[in-house]
């Protein structure tokens, strides 16, 4: 089986390094006719790591069973590969989120040359799956996000994922500069991963996507193999609604749930404490009944923060 | 002048964040009244230098008499990243630009970024003093979005020598500007020089634009000096002008600076031996608008923008 692995951009570093952004592609030993081109990305942001494991547990799968490829599959373990070895969300320097700056151009200024390069490389691939952690604050569960304006390509895909929620949201004009607009755009069915949390693993989480993406890989085509992948049905953003809890006050926030608990109307929360006086700053009710699919992870909180999310019935059905 | 309080936040152990806007009521009913924010991120020193200056001008030197408009001035709305040196909103590094208009019930950023809306609602014009986002510093200058309520006459009275017109990317959809021009108020943003510490002539510069603009627009009455007869530059008359090499960057040609074509404007040192590695010429005839502030460069950065000439 051909693995190859190439610079797909790079740019000297002011003092002695190089700045490379690097794609491994595993294709089959014997070429077969039209067969498919998937592409998995991660760390476009660098303080998500879920996706490296996700990524690991993949080429390692690939290496292991070579017989099986049928397509290629390539994969992008760290786009702010400068951000991810040094903690980083955004691109260091320039502070820049990747994932407002699609598509980018190759005239631009660096981050905006970055995702130029990221995109002009997956351009063709049939399929691209783009995995985030969420962020260092908040844990989530394996959910893909869909942008409405291209559900109908991509929800049948996102059901095979594995995943455990598929929440379509509303186009929005600011998101155009994501990758997954970018690549959706271009024609490639792009599907936005968040699970687990930022700056650490979730081994069940990454477990979990590695069938999925298996499942998901054979369903196209692009690996045979003899084993079946028994996938979650997941629970989707169309049959209820998602209701936002944000900290009424500033302070420390203590959970009283753990994450994925099934809750009820009126449950309570968590705390807003104040250490220096002792005193609870505010105490946290669920407004509906659902499952806590996210929930804060780092417990300082400003009045806005999000703390919670809670995916339930709709308004009219409660 | 009164001091009002726009919002007031709540921290774990910081002492609360108080924005506070200076109105200045004006003695004439009929005229056109003007707000000025000042630095929504941190290490925007010129913004807020600029603005707090304002407010003394307008309380100290100007007198009510000679204030005819509402002018209401917003130094800084994000203390919390100044104190600290960090440029966004120190827990979540969100930016209070990309969050407008705004939502009462969002995240934080996105509160602060609506109660500074509401503030600011209802002005005729509206100046936003920024600095550019991307590891550039500049001359002063005006940046106005094309969304079919730019109000070019107005930004000419600032009378600086460029006024850059350009269509709104998607991300700046949520920037404070375009949606004060939504919200029909004649919104521009002057856009400063990255400064660690104040340039007194280029701060003065940016002063003089603000007390221009105000007269002219007729917000205040005050005797000023004409500035320049504003050229409109669009984005198809900037040349790009990239790093071929890594290194430290030596800028010989300043942002302001106006330089003929193959005219050397900066060099690369190589970080470890010292020898130049590159000489930057100018592409063509023109005006240095922007150049990397940083003396460590990346390959392929951009370290100049040049307005073509002609």
């Amino acid at each position: 089986m051909p693995i190859e692995t190439t610079d797909i951009f790079t740019s000297q570093l002011p003092v002695g390094e190089t700045l490379r952004i690097q794609r491994t592609r595993f294709r089959p030993e014997t070429p077969v006719e039209n067969a498919k081109r998937i592409s998995i990305v991660s760390g476009i942001h660098g303080d998500e790591l879920e996706g490296q494991l996700v990524i690991y547990l993949l080429a390692a799968w690939l290496r292991e069973h070579p017989e099986a490829l049928r397509g290629t599959v390539d994969i992008y373990p760290a786009v702010n590969s400068l951000g991810v070895d040094t903690i980083i969300r955004g691109f260091p320097l320039y502070e820049i989120d990747l994932n407002r700056a699609f598509p980018g151009a190759r005239n631009d200024f660096l981050p905006a040359q970055v995702v130029h390069a990221l995109a002009e490389d997956v351009e063709g691939s049939d399929i691209a799956v783009d995995i985030h952690s969420s962020n260092i604050f908040l844990r989530e569960i394996p959910q893909i996000r869909i942008n409405k304006e291209f559900s109908d390509s991509t929800f049948p895909l996102a059901k095979k994922l594995n995943c455990d929620f598929i929440w379509i949201h509303d186009a929005v004009t600011v998101l155009e500069a994501t990758f997954s607009h970018t690549m959706n755009t271009r024609g490639t069915k792009t599907l936005v991963v968040e699970m687990g949390v930022g700056m650490r693993l979730t081994k069940a989480y990454g477990r979990q996507l590695l069938v999925g993406i298996l499942n998901l890989m054979k369903s196209e085509g692009i690996i045979e193999t003899v084993a079946d992948y028994n996938v979650r049905e997941p629970f989707t953003s169309e049959v209820g609604d998602v209701y936002y809890l944000n900290a009424p006050a500033g302070g420390l926030f203590v959970p009283a749930l753990d994450h994925c608990d099934l809750i009820t109307e009126g449950q309570w929360i968590g705390d807003i404490v104040d250490p220096l006086s002792g005193t609870v700053r505010a105490s946290i009710h669920a407004p509906h009944g659902g499952i806590l699919f996210t929930l804060r992870e780092y417990p300082v909180v400003y009045e806005g923060s999000l703390l919670a999310r809670i995916f339930g019935a709709s308004d009219e059905e409660n | 002048m009164k001091k009002i309080e726009i919002l007031k936040l709540e921290s774990l152990s910081r002492a609360p964040m108080v924005v506070e806007g200076y109105l200045f009521e004006g003695s004439d009913p009929e005229a056109p009244s003007v707000a000025v924010v000042g630095a929504m991120e941190g290490g925007t020193i010129l913004p807020l230098y600029s603005a707090s200056r304002l407010v003394d001008f307008l309380h100290k030197k100007l007198g009510s008499e000679k204030i005819l408009g509402n002018i209401l001035v917003v130094p800084s709305v994000n203390h919390y990243a100044l104190n600290i040196n960090e440029r966004f909103w120190p827990l979540d590094k969100t930016d209070i630009n990309m969050m407008f208009p705004g939502y009462d019930l969002g995240e934080t950023t996105q509160r602060i970024a609506h109660r500074l809306f509401e503030a600011l609602q209802g002005y005729d014009y509206g100046v936003i003093l920024e600095t550019r986002s991307d590891l550039a510093t500049c001359l002063p200058y005006v940046k106005i979005y094309k969304t079919g309520r730019e109000d070019l006459e107005s930004a000419r009275a600032f009378g600086l020598k460029l006024i850059h017109l350009r269509e709104p990317q998607s991300i700046e959809t949520v920037s404070l500007q375009y949606n004060w021009q939504l919200w029909e108020t004649k919104a521009c943003s002057v856009m400063c020089p990255h400064e660690t510490l104040v340039d007194l002539e280029t701060f003065g510069v940016i002063f003089e634009s603000l007390i221009n603009y105000l007269s002219k627009n007729g917000i205040i009455r005050y005797d000023t000096f004409n500035g320049f007869d504003s050229t409109v530059v669009t984005r198809d008359r900037i040349e790009i002008v990239q790093s071929p090499n890594s290194g430290i960057f030596i800028p010989t040609k300043k942002p302001g600076t106006s330089v003929a074509k193959d005219e050397m404007i900066g060099k690369i040192v190589h970080a470890l031996e010292g020898e130049i590695v590159h000489r930057f010429l100018a592409p063509c005839d023109g005006l240095i608008t922007c150049c990397y502030k940083h003396s460590l460069i990346f390959e392929n950065a951009v370290a100049y923008r040049i307005a073509r000439r002609g």
